[in-house]
């Protein structure tokens, strides 16, 4: 994770001048080149392609009786009309309402700290601190969840804490709230959202600011013109990792969330749970795919548009400098 | 509907139940016969030696047992005590409803890998025709004679054919009287209060039939209803009137919402709604069981298909029926555990809180029991409209 710059811009060759069988000639290898891939494919068709394979299959099929799950020798699109059902609504906003809301905070708070770990630390720092950031890592999710639970309890130590230093008149009333599911999030998340900046800044070749300091750019613009576009993919992927496990996050939903919280992936495993119901939840699970499919095309649209709106503009700037 | 009545009338009325299980008692006297032939020094309290004999007259005990039940349903130093004794170490796991333990059943066909699970009398029937559990063999489980005899064979499952009794309740409430200051008694009360003062600090089971229940309940009617236009009226209430007003669907509220003052207002199961009064640093928790309904459940310790350690399981059965484990799971999770004379025994032990764990005659006359049946998925979509609902 730490790869230093030099390190980065003495691999990036490497696996371009790779190909050794083709200037070998014919030192070629019996066994194809996709073999390499196998364990990680077959993983993925057992363990990915299958049940999600499975899920869409069941979809469409219904639920016969009580005591049975599903069924599929009638398959249609009615458990679709049955997930659409305007009830579910304020669920779907909910969800994307705290996923996007919480994406975004990942991205204010993260930011900031991932250019100061990769640029302003000193590097020898550098590993310790981001071992720190990993460290929740180390304790089940479930647990740091519950955690939370007791620190935002209302006669728990925060409102304590808050109503000893007269900041609050009145126990803490956020547990239990579409807040405590933001705030866990936000915790839960951040950490995904700092590496991907993290190794985006680390790439950066320093000389780039110090050119861009030399040309008499303040640091605002610096960061504004060269280093954040330069680490934009790590942005985009940042966004990505933080965006699509959270909105199909259960755990955080449902420990910490009460009624107000509730999430899609808590309605998705009710269906399958206590409403026994495959079919739907399937169709409930196919929606929210589609829905996370949607919502990242959507804002990957919008992402391209200010792009070029941006480019444009600027070259209107440089042409005018010329 | 009838079966239903039965449930009452063999808890109510102490002359009726004799009656009623008099086929049970001649039964249950033969096991108890032929269990002590075997056993030849029976089955004596704590006598270790004794009941580890007796436990597994037809093999060797596994060294582990896994358990599905409900939350927070087994003292975890009876579980130890277990352990130390016989040799299986006890994994736990728990679920929330009856459909929830079900679900995971049929989906593994008989490899859940469960040994024990803990349904409600009322699911067995349809839990037996479709194959979950295993016949029981009441010979292997010498201390079922202690089970009170109006808790034997009961209409879900004659002759105790594939359940033992572990434990009956009902359902109520508590409420913080820092907040709620008005007198309260009644289901009407809880959805006053729930509506006003404790509006956004109410939490209700998260299970189907119990949101279900407050309907029904508080308007003295049949909530085993399989009447559309009624399911239809209860779901317009609780979608429209009360799931705006609900704070979160918890079914132990006891375990962390009530000693962490999470809530003012909770619908509780009255062992879980004990726990949490009891572990409450203050003294600010009211209970009450409401008028004028309210629910009688019993669960049962059950054997599920393909349990891959059937001898510890009887053994683990057996042990809870013992006399004296019997009174220690009731000190801690405060519910009646079925076993003859538990009651005098509470008293004489000093366990606290024993209002919230017996029930008098006349508040069990109030309680029925509930039923599985075709409205069961209409009642779980509307618990899901209000749950959308409650989102708000």
């Amino acid at each position: 994770m730490s790869v230093t710059t030099e390190k980065a811009t003495a691999e990036t060759p490497g696996p371009a001048t790779a190909p050794p069988t083709r200037a070998g000639g014919k030192r070629r290898s019996w066994v194809p080149k996709w073999a390499l891939a196998t364990p990680a494919w077959l993983w993925f068709l057992i363990f990915f392609v299958a049940p999600v394979g499975l899920v869409f299959y069941y979809s469409f099929g219904y639920k016969p009786g009580i005591f049975d799950t599903v069924a599929t020798d009638k398959l249609s699109f009615d458990r679709y009309v049955e997930a659409f059902e305007p009830n579910y609504i304020p669920i779907f906003k909910n969800t994307l309402q705290i996923s996007i809301i919480g994406t975004f905070l990942c991205l204010l708070v993260g930011l900031p700290f991932a250019y100061w770990l990769a640029v302003k630390v000193d590097p020898k720092w550098r590993g310790l601190l981001l071992g720190l950031v990993l460290v929740p890592f180390w304790t089940n999710f479930l647990v740091r969840t519950i955690g939370w639970q007791i620190i935002l309890a209302p006669d728990g130590f925060l409102s304590g804490l808050l109503q000893d230093i007269k900041v609050l008149s009145s126990p803490l009333g956020i547990d239990k709230t579409r807040t405590a599911v933001q705030i866990g999030v936000v915790y839960n998340y951040l950490p995904l959202m700092i590496l991907p900046l993290f190794v985006a800044f680390d790439r950066l070749d320093p000389t780039l600011r110090e050119a861009s300091k030399d040309l008499y750019a303040s640091r605002w613009a610096t960061f504004r013109q060269v280093s954040l576009p330069l680490a934009m993919p790590g942005v985009v992927a940042g966004l990505l990792l933080v965006f699509i496990p959270l909105m199909g996050d259960y755990i955080t939903a449902s420990l910490l969330g009460g009624a107000q919280g509730t999430m899609i992936g808590v309605l998705v495993a009710n269906m399958f749970q206590s409403a026994q119901n495959w079919a739907l939840g399937s169709a409930t699970a196919v929606l929210l795919i589609g829905f996370i499919l949607g919502t990242a095309a959507l804002f990957g649209a919008i992402g391209m548009i200010i792009r070029s709106i941006v480019r444009r503009h600027r070259r209107i700037d440089l042409g005018a400098v010329a | 509907m009838t079966d239903r009545n039965d449930v009452v009338n063999v808890l109510a009325h102490p002359a009726a139940a004799r009656r009623i299980s008099r086929r049970a008692f001649l039964a249950g006297a033969t096991v108890t016969a032929a269990g002590s032939s075997i056993l030849i020094s029976g089955c004596g309290g704590d006598d270790e030696p004794s009941s580890g004999a007796s436990a597994a007259p037809s093999g060797e005990l596994e060294d582990q047992i896994n358990m599905y039940t409900w939350g927070e349903y087994d003292w975890p130093k009876v579980m130890k005590d277990f352990t130390k004794e016989f040799g299986p170490d006890i994994e736990v796991s728990s679920y929330n409803s009856n459909e929830e333990m079900i679900s995971k059943l049929v989906a593994t066909e008989g490899t859940s890998g469960y040994d024990i699970v803990v349904p409600t009398g009322v699911f067995i029937p349809q839990m037996v025709e479709n194959d979950l559990l295993q016949p029981l063999d009441l010979e292997r489980i010498p201390n079922f004679e202690n089970i009170g005899e109006e808790y034997r064979d009961q209409p879900w499952d004659p002759g105790n054919g594939h359940s033992v009794p572990k434990a009956w309740g009902t359902t109520g409430y508590v409420y913080d009287k820092n907040h709620v200051t008005r007198p309260m008694a009644t289901w009407q009360d809880f959805i006053d209060a729930a509506q006003n003062e404790a509006s956004g600090q109410t939490s209700i089971l998260d299970d189907p039939n119990e949101s279900i229940g407050i309907y029904f309940w508080s308007r003295d009617e049949d909530w085993n209803t399989e009447d559309p236009a009624a399911l239809d009226q209860c779901e317009d209430f609780l979608v429209n009137e009360l799931a705006p007003h609900i704070k979160a669907f918890e079914s132990y509220p006891g375990s962390s919402g009530i000693p962490q003052g999470s809530y003012w207002l909770c619908q509780a199961w009255n062992g879980d709604a004990r726990q949490g009064i009891i572990t409450s640093k203050e003294n600010n928790w009211e209970w009450v069981f409401p008028a004028p309904r309210s629910e009688l459940w019993m669960d049962n310790w059950c054997i599920p298909t393909g349990a891959p350690n059937p001898n510890a399981a009887y053994a683990w059965i057996n042990y809870n029926l013992d006399k004296d484990v019997s009174l220690q799971t009731l000190s801690w999770v405060g519910y009646h555990t079925a076993v003859a004379g538990i009651e005098p025994a509470a008293e004489e032990a000093g366990i606290e809180r024993l209002d919230m764990v017996f029930f008098t005659p006349d508040q069990v006359a109030t309680m029925d029991a509930g039923e599985v049946n075709n409205s069961q998925q209409r009642r779980v979509e509307i618990a899901n409209n209000m749950k959308a609902a409650a989102v708000g």
